[in-house]
């Protein structure tokens, strides 16, 4: 099954706000971005990788002000299958983004769900965040 | 370390948003819950608990109409220490919940630049319990 493995939240000073929850919850930092999309501080509790960004696009129609929970990303084992099966359902491809360097092999496609909310799917996991069990299993 | 363990989607047509992610991502049916603060539907992807919830009042001060990402949930240990400590950084508690929900408590805090979260110590339906980590991690 496709695992939720992101949590992307929108803010004006990621950095502050990353702070906030490594102390709060013990959070660990597992990277800094700074893309196209988006700059911020990725952080890990060790099953899901939480993205604290300060985006500068609109990528939700809410308008650059927008601070909140963003969108959130599954892990699936098969990108293309899934994006044809989410479009079959109605969904709609905003974009893909792939990183170089440090995440490289890292690629997602954005898609707007019903009601227009976005959510990101992956074969390669986000940074600190953990792998499907099947892959987990087969690399024992 | 706490978990995060919850997921909530603000939406007009719950079933109709449950059954996408059914069927696109094949996340089971937990429950259905209609309480004071929301109606909606929960998700399970084996670990996290996704609700999809048509809320009834306006918890983050974007107005009723709000659809989106709503708020997410940690699972803690001890929830008072926890709470203490988020105080100590300059959250701010904004009500606690324990209405049909099986056993389980959660109290909801702003975070920096008012962005709102739950924590609780009991897992959420459907979602994974620390120990369960634990156990995965010692496998």
């Amino acid at each position: 099954m496709p695992k939720l493995r992101h949590i992307a939240i929108a803010a004006k000073d990621p950095e502050a706000m990353a702070e906030f929850y490594k102390k709060a919850f013990d959070f660990k930092e597992v990277g800094r971005p700074n893309g196209v999309l988006a700059d911020g501080v990725f952080l890990s509790d060790g099953t899901l990788n939480l993205a604290i960004l300060k985006f500068k696009s609109d990528q939700l129609g809410k308008g650059m002000d927008y601070t909140g929970v963003h969108h959130f990303g599954i892990l699936v084992e098969d990108v293309e299958k899934f994006s044809q099966k989410l479009e079959r359902l109605g969904a709609k491809h905003y974009i893909d983004q792939g990183h170089g360097g440090q995440q490289a092999g890292y690629f997602e496609k954005k898609f707007y769900g019903p009601e227009g909310v976005l959510f990101d799917i992956a074969e390669h996991g986000w940074a600190g965040a953990e792998p499907l069990p099947a892959e987990a299993e087969a690399a024992e | 370390m706490a978990k995060l363990r919850h997921l909530a989607i603000a939406c007009k047509d719950p079933d109709a948003m449950a059954e996408f992610y059914k069927q696109a991502f094949d996340f089971k049916e937990v429950r259905r819950g209609d309480g004071p603060l929301a109606y909606g539907i929960h998700l399970s992807d084996g670990v996290i608990d996704l609700a999809i919830l048509r809320c009834k009042t306006d918890q983050i001060g974007k107005g009723l109409d709000y659809t989106g990402m709503h708020h997410f949930g940690v699972l803690v240990e001890d929830i008072d220490a926890t709470a203490k400590k988020l105080e100590a950084l300059g959250a701010e508690h904004y009500m606690d919940q324990n209405e049909n929900r099986m056993g389980a408590f959660e109290a909801k805090f702003y975070g920096p630049e008012g962005v709102l979260f739950d924590i609780a110590e009991h897992p959420w339906t459907g979602s994974a319990a620390l120990d369960e980590t634990k156990k995965q991690a010692a496998d």
